[in-house]
């Protein structure tokens, strides 16, 4: 019953779909009644939604109830599994993470169709946006209602599941990485959704800019937020001490985050200068969008191995197949429209400008994005070509994109100090003064009291401060200024100061989560200390300042697996300093034991514990201690990036809006004739006007 | 204590859980610091050869057995001499290229460690001669050429 409600869903989202690609664009070119046409696109579109609402509680319906004739919940359910794990096998394997992809994107559907205020509400562009995005829901739903449906019926009904894969039910990270990252990766679908708009309704103004880059904000801040949750889970679970792997599926959540960074800053000039970068800023806008579905056509197709893999399968030709047209349809539109593409005036005051810094920032990405899509690749190319199989891992992505790394802390700290236009190098150089000792300061102090060796390493400690004080004083000097003007005390002016700006704000905090990862990163690759060892009940295992005493060995049933745990007390500097248990965790699923390792965090790093192996009798164990420094700062970098992004993102206020719109007026004389449809006179963010 | 102990055991049977090997090799980089330099090289080795069971994990940050047993190969073999090219050769007699993380830069190999660095080098050339032509532009509208703002 529950399976037969979910088909009926899908079937009806998917010929909803395609009637609302049609009404879409019949609305888009018709003169007469065009608005009920661009209504009744509308319409569908939120049908899908509630289609989709419906189909997705089905599954978490048959799931929590374990209603096996549903051959999703025959392949992840179990009925000793707990409820959460449960819930959360939702996004565990395929089928269902396609449906909760379709989900999701209907979502977003719903909100672009019925978004926009006053002329904006209907006008060319959303509703070639809308049809864009109904496409892509239609392959999604074609997808479910074909060679990956969730509620196909099983007979003879099985009594009970094998569950959902062990490694996806030992953390409750599991419930928090996959819906970011598909709030992520799918929400990458709308900026393109609106480029797609701009071009199709001929738009030659800036006015796609605006709606792009406001959801590429929102789409980037889950991404980042879904990566560094990733990583996050990566060492809590994996048992390796690391985060990152170079694995191809990390690799392909990686990309369109760089490309949709490299927007983010491209942006920002074509909003200062009507037209200019515009093909470049589509071009990246629709790359982005490639590379969520090339990525999940990697992790989907299994054509590549890795963790995040699940099944090989037909699925894989239906995505190759809708990345070809997606790829031919974009570029067509792009050469179609180029006559009015190059219409802007592409112009720079002077080399020594924030633009500059942009292009040479997207240069950077942009090279660290064709770098990773290679070696993830490559492997194919080279099997396809020699006939070999080779692998392409960590050693060549880090001996390859460290040093784009460093460079790009560089240019995060030298882009909020120079000005839009053209630079004085005197006044850039005061400004400067500052972040340039920190560089100094950390450089030569990392060599001379810590010990670094790695020139690389020195540099990412070295740029990283540099950024750090580069990023603060701009919210220091801001903050300093309008308690000057207004008297306010010193948390209200930085809170209003921040609400008054909140693009450029939100972009610096983002900047200060990046240099907190990136120095997490360095430090916990330099400074790593480790120690393999098999100890007695009593015995320690001593490293760098910690005495690691293992007490003794237990176990304890589960419903769903056999844990065992070492009971560890923890020693720094002699004194006691708390106690860990890491664990080895038995499935009855896998015959690989999964790792709990156990973490002591504090601001100067993790104490990292792994149990390896033990003696059945409890008279030994073997641990596997690490010393990680700074990696706490990798995760609050990420939390960091998040808030940027939401203060970036957040709506504007109703009051705010109509006062910048009044200030903008007077600036843009007349709407270009050729944007026709009511446009907005959406001009670029207050040029000159924020700057100090 | 000797209850949950036993309940191990017994879960441990009843699982088919191999027992995990204690002492043996286990007894890693203790008490050598005088094979410093041994376990650097080791370690800068280890971190090239791809775990055969993991998914894309060096031995030398996989957590398996088998990883620290291939190890303790690596540890082997440079302790009796021989050059970490050798100990690569060893590997990859046995496993093929696959077992390097990172592709022997020869023949068509080429392609993926060169072109990054061609396509930085392109792209580098491109943004300078953009960022040129985009400073001389005239004060007025400069891009009435189509061509222009194609990076």
């Amino acid at each position: 019953m529950t399976g037969a409600i979910g088909r009926v869903a899908i079937g009806l989202a998917l010929a909803l779909s395609c009637y609302g690609v049609i009404a879409a664009v019949v609305g888009g070119l018709v003169r007469r009644g065009a608005e009920a046409w661009r209504a009744s696109a509308r319409g569908a579109a939120c049908a899908v939604f509630l289609l989709y609402a419906v189909a997705t509680f089905a599954m978490v319906y048959a799931l929590v109830t374990h209603d096996f004739s549903v051959k999703y919940v025959a392949q992840v359910g179990s009925r000793s599994t707990p409820l959460f794990f449960t819930v959360i096998s939702l996004w565990g394997a395929l089928e269902g993470s396609i449906l909760f992809w379709g989900f999701v994107l209907a979502l977003y559907t719903a909100v672009v169709a019925t978004g926009g205020r006053g002329q904006a509400r209907g006008d060319l562009q959303r509703t070639y946006a809308t049809a864009t995005l109904l496409a892509v829901t239609a392959f999604f739903s074609l997808l479910l209602a074909g060679p990956a449906d969730p509620f196909l019926p099983v007979s003879p009904v099985p009594l009970d599941g094998p569950g959902p894969n062990p490694l996806l039910q030992n953390h409750p990270l599991m419930a928090v990485h996959p819906p970011l990252l598909y709030l992520g990766y799918v929400g990458f679908s709308v900026p393109f959704a609106f480029a797609v708009g701009a071009l199709l309704a001929g738009r030659d103004d800036e006015g796609w800019i605006r709606e792009s880059r406001r959801w590429t904000i929102v789409a980037w801040g889950f991404l980042s937020a879904a990566i560094v949750a990733g990583m996050w889970w990566s060492y809590e679970v994996l048992g390796w001490g690391g985060y990152w792997a170079w694995d191809p599926v990390e690799n392909a959540s990686f990309m369109p985050w760089l490309t949709a960074t490299a927007f983010l800053h491209s942006s920002m000039v074509e909003e200062r200068r009507p037209g200019m970068l515009r093909p470049w800023n589509l071009s990246l806008v629709v790359a982005t969008f490639l590379l969520t579905i090339l990525g999940t056509f990697l992790t989907r197709s299994g054509i590549i191995l890795s963790v995040h893999a699940f099944a090989q399968g037909p699925i894989g030709k239906y995505f190759l197949g809708f990345i070809a047209f997606a790829l031919i349809f974009s570029l067509a539109l792009l050469a179609a429209r180029s006559d009015r593409l190059g219409r802007g005036r592409s112009r720079l005051d002077s080399a020594f400008s924030r633009e500059a810094v942009f292009l040479i920032n997207n240069l950077l990405l942009t090279a660290f994005t064709f770098t990773v899509l290679l070696g993830t690749l490559y492997p194919l190319v080279a099997e396809a070509v020699r006939g070999v199989k080779v692998s392409v891992g960590a050693p060549f992505f880090n001996r390859m994109t460290v040093p784009l790394c460093v460079a790009i802390l560089f240019l995060a700290g030298v882009g909020p100090a120079l000005p839009w236009r053209a630079g004085q190098l005197a006044e850039t150089g005061r400004r400067l003064r500052l972040p340039a000792a920190a560089f100094l300061v950390t450089a030569i102090g990392s060599i001379v009291l810590a010990g670094t060796r790695d020139p690389y390493a020195v540099l990412a400690f070295g740029f990283g401060a540099f950024a750090l004080v580069a990023n603060v004083a701009e919210f220091w000097t801001g903050t300093r200024a309008r308690r000057r003007a207004s008297g306010e005390a010193w948390p209200i002016a930085l809170v209003g100061l921040i609400r008054a700006n909140r693009h450029r704000y939100g972009g610096y905090l983002a900047h200060i989560g990046v240099v907190s990862i990136a120095v997490g990163i360095a430090a916990s690759s330099t400074f790593r200390q480790e120690i393999e060892a098999t100890v007695r009940p009593g015995e320690a295992v001593e490293l760098g300042a910690f005495s690691v005493r293992f007490d003794r060995i237990w176990g304890r049933e589960e419903p769903q697996r056999f844990v065992v745990g070492a009971n560890l007390s923890v020693f720094k500097d002699g004194r006691p300093a708390g106690q860990l248990d890491p664990r080895l965790n038995f499935y009855r699923s896998s015959e690989q034991a999964l790792t709990t390792p156990a973490v002591q965090s504090r601001a100067t790093g993790d104490l990292y514990v792994n149990l390896l192996a033990f003696e059945r009798d409890g008279s030994s164990a073997t641990l596997h201690v690490i010393i990680e420094p700074l990696v706490p700062w990798i995760w609050i970098g990420g939390g960091i990036i998040a808030l940027g992004a939401l203060i970036a993102a957040w709506p504007e206020s109703r009051r705010r809006r109509l006062i910048r719109e009044a200030a903008q007026r007077p600036a843009r004389p007349a709407v270009p004739a050729g944007g026709a449809e009511g446009e907005r006179a959406a001009a670029p963010v207050a040029a000159g006007g924020v700057e100090p | 204590m000797s209850r949950r102990l036993l309940a191990t055991a017994l879960a441990l049977l009843l699982l088919q859980v191999p027992a995990p090997a204690a002492g043996g090799a286990s007894q890693e980089q203790q008490g050598a610091p005088a094979d410093s330099a041994l376990e650097a090289a080791v370690r800068a080795v280890a971190s090239q050869i791809r775990c055969v069971v993991c998914q894309g994990l060096s031995i030398e940050d996989s957590p398996t057995d088998l990883a620290r047993e291939m190890r303790q190969l690596v540890r082997d073999q440079l302790a009796a001499g021989k050059t970490p090219e050798e100990v690569k050769e060893y590997f990859v007699a046995r496993y093929g290229e696959w077992i390097l993380l990172d592709p022997p830069a020869r023949g068509f190999n080429l392609t993926v460690h060169v072109l990054p660095i061609l396509g930085l080098v392109a792209g580098a050339v491109v943004v300078g001669v953009l960022i040129r032509r985009w400073t001389r532009a005239p004060a007025e509208e400069g891009g009435a050429d189509a061509g222009e703002t194609l990076p």
